[in-house]
């Protein structure tokens, strides 16, 4: 699978393939306008996952949108590339929580994930990248299922089979997990790691879960507060690959997940 | 007759009871006729009825008024189908329409279709338009509100994901928001089918002497209500066949949308 | 505190209606059509001769009582149509081997339009007010009917349990379950069946000419006095409106106690 990370001929390789730089977030809110964002800095290196931990009501949603393009931030830059975003920018896919919210009920798993890329390669190499990405998730054998037929743990993989089509610099993934149970969670989180290791695509992942974040995160941006703002950061330097039962068990990992809990303020609302 | 998932075998089973009370009330009705206790002038057995519909198909009577009727429903719908569409994905889409014209519409709407028979009577005299004049508009009303309110239902997620793969606004249209409103565009057309039908038969009755709904009233002031009564079974089962017509149509063509269509009841 | 809530229910009214705003096409129509052709004419009277119309009509007397006896047998015949309705739809609602036997006899009549029974009417039962009122009943009867049977036959399950935990007896089911359950669907039913009402009566006066707006109608339009049938138009579509928005009020005031449309919700 080929490494991912736009066009970068005739560019200068940055270290940083994304980041936002002193972004503020002002929303109308019941006639008047409150702050949801203050502030926030980060940086993605490229295949990087960056992992933004923090309790409800912190924006996190909020952040995801602005990095993806989807709503503008009131003050700061995003940029991709070294280059500002002005809407979503190419190379970047938001992957949603309500999967089944986000996939097109009314298409096959197979169209579904061609989505990004239909009109804009051609069909022979349309074909070849829909199967790639779908192998990618597992779910080669369900190309002509529809998504209604599937559970909730496979039609999240459709989603993100679907981002990975595109060849994505970046994939935003908000609370990806969240609506699963734990099982097929942790199977998503392995099957994640494994994506991101093939095909060297940046990630960010947002979640409310301490230990996802820990388990997932080469690096961890704890956000907290309203408005919120990024509390601390630090690199996960646990050992790879990842192991759901070996990892969680290492001092390391408790000690990384107290340092969280402790970044929150140690109050889980 | 309801229909049962039944252990995957019998998977619909047939209602004994209600066939049989059916059965039960025409075999009454015919007999306390024939024995003579009831004897409403013009309550007609079900024997004469059945004997009626005989003479009005040799006549050719019959078929010329349902075609004449069909083609009425047909026309008429297809304009309300068309117009009503392409207003309510105007609507839809643009809030600046909706907020100058949602009251127009509120106005017009409880407007009795009936109400439309003489002054389309004054414009037209007795002619098909006349009868196009009450099918339409009110036929029209339950396309447009349900296609409006079908494309401003697509769940905000899916706009989102047409944003975030960046397609244009008419691969939106075309890919994301006319597929999602479908299934609720549909059950708006099959409304507008139902209440075609009945306006059609409506302004045949008081406007436009031609049809099923004339061959009613001209049977009822003939005093002939054996003939009267076929007119009436058959505009009952004109309205259940172009119903499951529709349905037929979207099956084959909206798979995923006839499922919601047929659990629709007018 | 009676001035209070007559503010609140007229503000309720108020509300039932979208921003006036949105008149502008209609009312842009009506200016465009008097300035484009004013004066009487035989089928396009401008909106001014449409009031003069009217003003005549109610002068000789006639817009009154055709209009009482219209709204007369439109009132009368829904109320009928309620209670013979809901009493008929909850019996036969909670009781499953009757509503077994029942449906498709009741699919069958349903599948008669309206419209159609006012000539068989006619013919059983006369030329009377009798025969009118019969018919407006036995139209507006079917969806608040079927509407109610349907919402008895599905009250939530798990109060059916609960019922009987409680152990219930069978007139206090009806009585404090079952018809709270059905009030919504009832609603419904009135509301789809208030312009079928609307709509049989003016048949039905179209039709044999007793007396109403239907017959001014249709009387008007023989007479070719065309600015008069667009007035009654008027006359007709006002009510219907006003009828509606009423309904609507009445609607939101009952249902305030409701968790959401569709009657009680598990969870």
């Amino acid at each position: 699978m080929s490494v991912a990370g736009g066009d970068t001929t005739g560019r200068q390789e940055h270290d940083f393939v994304f980041s936002c730089r002193s972004v503020s977030l002002k929303l109308p809110y019941q006639g008047g306008n409150r702050w949801i964002l203050q502030d926030i800095s980060l940086d993605i290196r490229r295949g990087e996952l960056l992992t933004i931990v923090g309790p409800s009501g912190t924006g996190k949603t909020s952040l995801i949108r602005v990095l993806g393009g989807l709503t503008s931030c009131t003050s700061g830059s995003v940029r991709i590339n070294g280059e500002e975003i002005a809407g979503p920018p190419e190379g970047v896919i938001i992957v949603f929580q309500d999967y089944s919210h986000a996939l097109l009920q009314w298409r096959t798993v197979f169209l579904n994930v061609a989505l990004g890329i239909e009109g804009r390669i051609a069909a022979s190499e349309l074909r070849i990248r829909v199967l790639d990405a779908l192998r990618l998730v597992g779910l080669e054998k369900n190309a002509d299922d529809y998504p209604w037929q599937l559970s909730g743990g496979m039609q999240q993989r459709v989603q993100i089979a679907r981002a990975l089509a595109v060849r994505p610099a970046v994939l935003l993934m908000d609370e990806p997990f969240a609506a699963l149970d734990a099982m097929t969670k942790a199977s998503l989180q392995d099957e994640l790691l494994r994506v991101k290791q093939e095909t060297g695509c940046s990630i960010v992942f947002i979640t409310h879960d301490i230990e996802e974040a820990v388990y997932l995160g080469d690096r961890i941006a704890v956000i907290n507060g309203a408005p919120g703002r990024i509390e601390r950061t630090f690199d996960v330097t646990l050992p790879k690959p990842r192991d759901q039962i070996l990892t969680r068990q290492l001092t390391e990992f408790l000690k990384f997940r107290y340092a969280v809990h402790q970044a929150i303020g140690g109050i889980i609302r | 007759m309801t229909a049962r998932r039944f252990s995957g075998r019998l998977w619909w089973r047939p209602n004994i009871a209600g066939l049989l009370t059916m059965a039960a009330c025409g075999l009454a009705w015919e007999l306390t006729i024939q024995a003579g206790i009831i004897d409403f002038q013009y309550l007609p057995a079900p024997s004469a009825i059945i004997q009626g519909a005989r003479e009005l198909v040799a006549s050719g009577e019959l078929a010329a008024a349902t075609v004449h009727t069909l083609e009425s429903v047909f026309l008429g719908w297809a304009i309300a189908v068309a117009a009503g569409v392409s207003l309510g994905l105007l609507l839809g889409f643009s809030p600046l329409l909706r907020r100058y014209s949602l009251a127009t519409i509120e106005v017009l709407r409880p407007m009795p279709a009936i109400a439309f028979v003489p002054v389309a009577l004054l414009l037209f005299g007795f002619s098909i338009q006349t009868e196009l004049m009450v099918i339409v508009l009110p036929s029209l009303w339950p396309v447009l509100i349900n296609t409006m309110g079908g494309v401003m239902g697509v769940h905000a997620r899916l706009g989102e994901v047409g944003r975030t793969f960046r397609l244009s606004r008419a691969a939106m249209l075309y890919k994301v928001f006319l597929p999602a409103a479908t299934p609720t565009i549909l059950v708006g057309m099959r409304i507008s089918l139902t209440l075609a039908v009945v306006l059609a038969v409506l302004a045949e009755m008081v406007g436009n002497p031609e049809g099923l709904g004339y061959g009613v009233v001209s049977q009822q002031q003939a005093l002939r209500p054996d003939l009267m009564f076929v007119y009436v079974v058959v505009i009952g089962l004109l309205g259940l066949a172009l119903n499951a017509l529709l349905i037929g149509v979207v099956s084959v063509s909206f798979p995923a949308a006839a499922a919601e269509l047929k659990g629709y009841r007018p | 505190m009676k001035r209070g809530e007559l503010g609140a229910f007229l503000r309720m009214a108020a509300a039932e209606i979208p921003p006036a705003r949105g008149l502008i096409p209609l009312l842009a129509l009506l200016t465009l059509w008097q300035l484009l052709a004013p004066g009487p004419s035989a089928y396009f009277p401008a909106p001014f001769e449409w009031w003069r119309a009217a003003l005549l009509l109610w002068d000789s007397g006639q817009l009154l009582p055709a209009f009482a006896a219209t709204v007369t047998t439109f009132v009368e015949g829904l109320v009928l149509a309620v209670a013979i309705g809901v009493a008929l739809g909850i019996a036969i609602g909670t009781s499953r081997p009757v509503e077994r036997a029942l449906g498709p006899l009741l699919e069958f009549m349903r599948a008669i339009p309206p419209p159609v029974t006012v000539p068989i009417a006619t013919l059983l039962l006369g030329y009377d007010v009798t025969m009118k009122l019969t018919v407006v009943a036995l139209s507006a009867i079917w969806p608040i009917l079927l509407n109610t049977s349907s919402a008895a036959a599905h009250v939530e399950p798990l109060l059916r349990d609960v019922a009987r935990t409680f152990r219930l007896s069978t007139a206090r089911w009806i009585h404090q379950v079952v018809v709270p359950s059905v009030v919504p669907s009832i609603l419904l039913g009135i509301r789809v069946a208030i312009p079928l009402a609307i709509v049989v009566t003016l048949l039905v006066e179209m039709l044999t000419s007793l007396p109403g707006i239907g017959a001014l109608m249709i009387q008007s339009q023989r007479n070719f006095q065309s600015a008069q049938v667009y007035a009654l138009l008027v006359v007709v579509g006002l009510f219907g409106f006003i009828v509606n928005d009423l309904f609507a009020v009445i609607e939101a005031i009952v249902l305030r106690r409701w968790p959401a449309r569709g009657g009680f919700r598990s969870g």
